[in-house]
C-alpha cells in the first residue's frame, strides 16, 4: 500500500450538502458539527451551485509547515503535515500559508485542523466527489 | 440541545438568551416549542403586522445532527390567514442556528430603518439596510454573502424581497439557495418590523453524548437516504415527476381547477424539464439527497447576447405557474418564476390569485378598464408576465390588490365562488378528492403537508377503504407529522425516519423519549395549534369549501356535500375538536 492522497475528482457533481464535512468532524474529531472538519465545500455569491472543494493536497515541502514559526506542523512522510499541538503558539499562521485554503482552524481549540487523508469524507459523499488516490501527481486539487 | 431561546427585540435593539430545558424536555424542539412560545409571547387576537408580533423560528434535536434533518420552522400570526403562520424552509438555517447555539430565536418589535439581523454565536447586531432595502431577494443574498462572509465557515442568510417589503401577505422569505419560507406571509411579518434579513452562523461543535451510537445512527440513516429507494423519486427527477402521473388521474388542477386532466403536462413534466432545462441538484446543508432541482433559462436578449439564469422548479411551482395558468411553454414557467423568486412571492398563492384573476376576467366579473387594458388568458404567458411587472411597479388599484392573495381579491372584485382557498390560503396542486379537501380546510396550517391527503385519494383508486378508517389515517398522520417537525427532519424523508431509527436517534444525543412519549408529543402539538387557532378565531364547524369544488371532476370523482361534512365531523371527533371542545 502506497500513500493515499484525498483528491477532489469530480467537483461538478457537488451538491453542497457538506455530507463530507460533517463526516470529517464526525468520525476523525469525534464532534457533531461541521466546524472541526479538515476541509471546505465553499460556495459563492450568488452562483447558485458553483461549490469549490478544498482539501489538504498533501504537499511534499507544505507552505503550512514552512510559516510555521514554531515548528509545530511537522511535514509527514508522503508527504502533508501533522500537529504537534504542544509546540502550536495559536498564531494561525499556517492558516494564512495555505495559498488554497485547504487548511482549516479549530476556533474552540485555536489550532490548525490537518487533514489526515483518511478518506472518511470519501465514504460519505453521495456522488463520488472526493476519492483516495495512491498516486497524489495525477489528480489536480483543489478544483 | 442547549435550550438555548434567544430573545430579539428590533424596538429597542437589545438582544438577550435565556436558557428553558424544561420546555425542550417536554416539547423536544421546532413546531412543539415553537408553539407553546407563540402561547407565551403571541396574542392571538393582535394584528400579524404590528410591532409586538413575535416572529418564532425553532430546530429540533436532529438538526444538522442526522442526514435529511434540514428544516427549520417559523410561527408567526399569519396576515394572509389571520390565524396561524407556520412554515418551514431548509436551506443552511438550521445547521447555522445550531452552530450558533440556539434551538430558538423570537423576535419582536419594529427597528427604526430597515435594518438586518445579524447572529453570530451569542453575538447579535442590528445593522443599516439602507443601501439595498428595494433590492430583490436574489440580489440581497449576494450583498450579504459578500459583506457578512466569515472565513471558512457557513453562513445562512433569510431575507425578504420588495413584496415582503411592501407587506404583501403572500410574501415569502427567502433562505438560501432557493428556500423558502413560502407560506401564509412570513415576508410580510419581517417587512413590517423592517427587518431586510437574517444572516446566522457560528463556530459551536457540541460534544457527542454516545458517540458509538451516534455513529451506528448516523450510518443506518445514511444508507437508506443513499442506498435505499425511499428517497429515489426526490434524489433523480424530484417532484416534478408527478405531473403526468397526476394529470393521467385527473388530479392536477388545470386552469383555476376546472379539471384535473392538463393536456400540456407531458410538455412540463419532470421528464421534459429533466431533458431541456436541469442543470445541477443541489441540497441543503446535511442533506445527501439533494432534491433541489435547478433549471437554467438561457435567453437571447439581443442578437447574438445571452443573459443565463437559473431558477428551481419543483411540482408545486410548475403546478402554481403551469397547470394553473395553462401553460405549457417551460421557459414561459420559468421567466415567471424568476420574477416571483426576485420579488419574494409565495409561488402557490401567486399562482392561484392568477388564476382567480384569469377566470374572473373570461367569466366578465372582471372587466378591461379594472386590468386597465390587459386581456387576461389562460395560456397567455406574456401577459401574466405584464401582470407580474404591474404587481412589482404597484401600477394601478387591482395590480396592487392582486398581491393580497384570492380571498381578499374576491371579496373587492367578485368571483367568491371561484377563488379557490382554504381558509383564505391557496392550496397545493391535488384536486384528489376529499381527503385533501380535508386537509386543506382542517390542516393547521391548510397545506398539502399537513398530512397526506391527496396521497391517501390516489390510493383509493386502486384500494377502496371505508371512510372512517381514512380519516383516522389523516389524523394519524398529521399527529405522526408533527414528531417529524419537532425533530426537525424533512418531510422527505418521512419514509427513512419510523420510530424505531428516531428513539435510537434521540437516544444517541442522550435524550429521553419511548414510543408513547413520541406519540403524546404529536397529540399534544397537534391539540395546542388548534386551540391557538380557536383563539385567532377558527372554527372547526365553520369551515367551507370554495364553491366550485363542488362542481368539478377529482381524481375520485365529484366531492359531495354530504359526504365531506361526514368526513370533516368524522375528523373533529377524532381530533377531539367537536362539540366547540378545546382539545387537550
Amino acid at each position: 500500500m502506497g500513500v493515499k492522497y484525498l483528491r477532489v475528482v469530480n467537483r461538478d457533481r457537488c451538491i453542497g450538502c457538506f455530507s463530507c464535512m460533517y463526516a470529517c468532524s464526525r468520525m476523525v474529531r469525534n464532534s457533531m458539527g461541521s466546524g472541526k472538519a479538515s476541509m471546505r465545500v465553499r460556495s459563492y455569491a450568488g452562483l447558485e451551485g458553483a461549490f469549490s472543494i478544498r482539501v489538504c493536497a498533501r504537499c511534499a515541502h507544505p507552505d503550512c509547515a514552512s510559516a510555521c514559526p514554531t515548528g509545530a506542523l511537522i511535514t509527514a512522510p508522503g508527504g502533508g503535515v501533522r500537529l504537534d499541538k504542544d509546540l502550536c503558539i495559536s498564531c494561525k499562521t499556517c492558516v494564512k500559508a495555505c495559498a488554497i485554503s485547504a487548511l482549516q482552524w479549530d476556533e474552540e481549540e485555536k489550532q490548525p485542523l490537518p487533514c489526515i487523508h483518511c478518506g472518511q469524507c470519501v465514504r460519505y459523499c453521495p456522488n463520488d466527489v472526493l476519492a483516495l488516490v495512491e498516486d497524489g501527481g495525477t489528480e489536480a486539487t483543489p478544483s | 440541545m442547549n435550550a438555548s431561546i434567544l430573545y430579539v427585540d428590533l424596538t429597542s435593539g437589545q438582544s438577550r438568551v435565556e436558557r428553558d430545558e424544561a420546555l425542550f424536555r417536554e416539547f423536544m424542539g421546532g413546531t412543539a416549542v415553537a408553539t407553546e412560545l407563540l402561547f407565551r409571547h403571541g396574542d392571538p387576537k393582535g394584528d400579524a403586522l404590528a410591532p409586538e408580533a413575535p416572529v418564532i423560528f425553532a430546530i429540533g434535536p436532529f438538526n444538522a445532527l442526522l442526514p435529511v434533518a434540514t428544516k427549520t420552522v417559523s410561527l408567526f400570526m399569519s396576515p394572509l390567514s389571520g390565524e396561524l403562520g407556520e412554515s418551514h424552509a431548509g436551506g443552511r438555517l438550521s445547521m447555522a442556528l445550531r452552530d450558533a447555539g440556539i434551538d430558538a430565536l423570537v423576535i419582536t418589535g419594529r427597528a427604526k430603518a430597515p435594518s438586518y439581523l445579524t447572529i453570530e454565536n451569542e453575538t447579535v447586531a442590528v445593522k443599516s439596510a439602507a443601501t439595498f432595502w428595494g433590492q430583490s431577494a436574489l440580489a440581497t443574498d449576494r450583498i450579504l454573502r459578500e459583506a457578512e462572509s466569515r472565513s471558512g465557515r457557513k453562513v445562512s442568510i433569510l431575507r425578504i424581497g420588495p413584496a415582503g417589503e411592501r407587506l404583501s401577505p403572500i410574501a415569502c422569505a427567502t433562505v438560501d439557495g432557493s428556500r423558502h419560507f413560502g407560506r401564509l406571509g412570513l415576508g410580510a411579518v419581517l417587512g413590517s418590523k423592517n427587518l431586510k434579513a437574517i444572516v446566522a452562523s457560528g463556530t459551536r461543535t457540541p460534544p457527542i453524548a454516545r458517540p458509538k451510537e451516534y455513529k451506528a445512527v448516523y450510518d443506518t440513516l445514511y444508507d437508506r437516504v443513499v442506498r435505499s429507494k425511499e428517497m429515489k423519486k426526490y434524489h433523480d427527477l424530484g417532484t416534478s415527476s408527478n405531473i403526468v402521473p397526476l394529470s393521467l388521474i385527473r388530479g392536477l388542477p388545470t386552469r383555476n381547477f376546472t379539471q384535473g386532466h392538463f393536456e400540456g403536462a407531458e410538455a412540463i413534466s419532470g421528464e421534459r424539464f429533466a431533458k431541456d432545462f436541469l442543470v445541477q441538484h443541489t441540497a441543503c446543508a446535511h442533506c445527501q439527497c439533494g432534491c433541489i432541482h435547478m433549471a437554467e433559462l438561457r435567453e437571447e436578449f439581443a442578437p447574438y447576447h445571452y443573459s443565463t439564469n437559473r431558477i428551481s422548479y419543483d411540482y408545486e411551482l410548475l403546478y402554481a405557474m403551469g397547470s394553473m395558468l395553462s401553460l405549457s411553454n417551460p421557459e414561459d414557467i420559468l421567466r415567471l418564476l424568476l420574477f416571483t423568486e426576485k420579488q419574494g412571492w409565495d409561488v402557490i398563492s401567486l399562482g392561484g390569485t392568477l388564476a382567480w384573476a384569469t377566470e374572473s376576467f373570461l367569466r366578465g366579473t372582471l372587466s378591461a378598464d379594472a386590468t386597465e387594458g390587459l386581456t387576461l388568458s389562460f395560456g397567455d404567458g406574456a401577459t401574466y408576465m405584464a401582470v407580474l411587472e404591474r404587481i412589482a411597479r404597484g401600477q394601478g388599484e387591482f395590480y396592487r390588490d392582486l398581491e393580497r392573495g384570492s380571498a381578499w381579491c374576491s371579496e373587492k372584485w367578485g368571483g367568491t365562488d371561484w377563488a379557490i382557498h382554504y381558509g383564505r390560503v391557496e392550496p397545493g396542486g391535488y384536486m384528489t378528492g376529499e381527503n385533501f379537501a380535508v386537509t386543506s380546510l382542517m390542516g393547521v396550517r391548510h397545506s398539502h403537508l399537513d398530512d397526506s391527503g391527496y396521497s391517501a385519494d390516489q390510493k383509493l383508486l386502486n384500494a377502496p377503504k371505508p371512510v372512517e378508517d381514512q380519516v383516522k389515517d389523516q389524523v394519524r398522520d398529521a399527529r405522526w407529522r408533527m414528531v417529524m417537525n419537532s425533530l426537525i427532519v424533512c418531510l422527505f424523508a418521512r419514509g427513512v425516519y419510523d420510530e424505531t431509527v428516531i428513539l435510537q436517534g434521540l437516544d444517541a444525543l442522550g435524550l429521553s423519549w419511548d414510543g408513547p412519549g413520541l406519540e403524546k408529543l404529536g397529540e399534544r402539538a397537534l391539540a395546542r395549534k388548534y386551540e391557538w387557532k380557536r383563539l385567532c378565531g377558527f372554527d372547526p364547524e365553520a369551515v367551507r369549501m370554495p364553491e366550485k369544488m363542488y362542481s368539478v371532476q377529482t381524481s375520485t370523482g365529484m366531492i359531495g356535500r354530504e359526504s365531506l361534512a361526514r368526513r370533516l365531523a368524522l375528523y373533529r371527533e377524532h381530533t377531539g375538536l367537536q362539540d366547540g371542545k378545546t382539545p387537550r
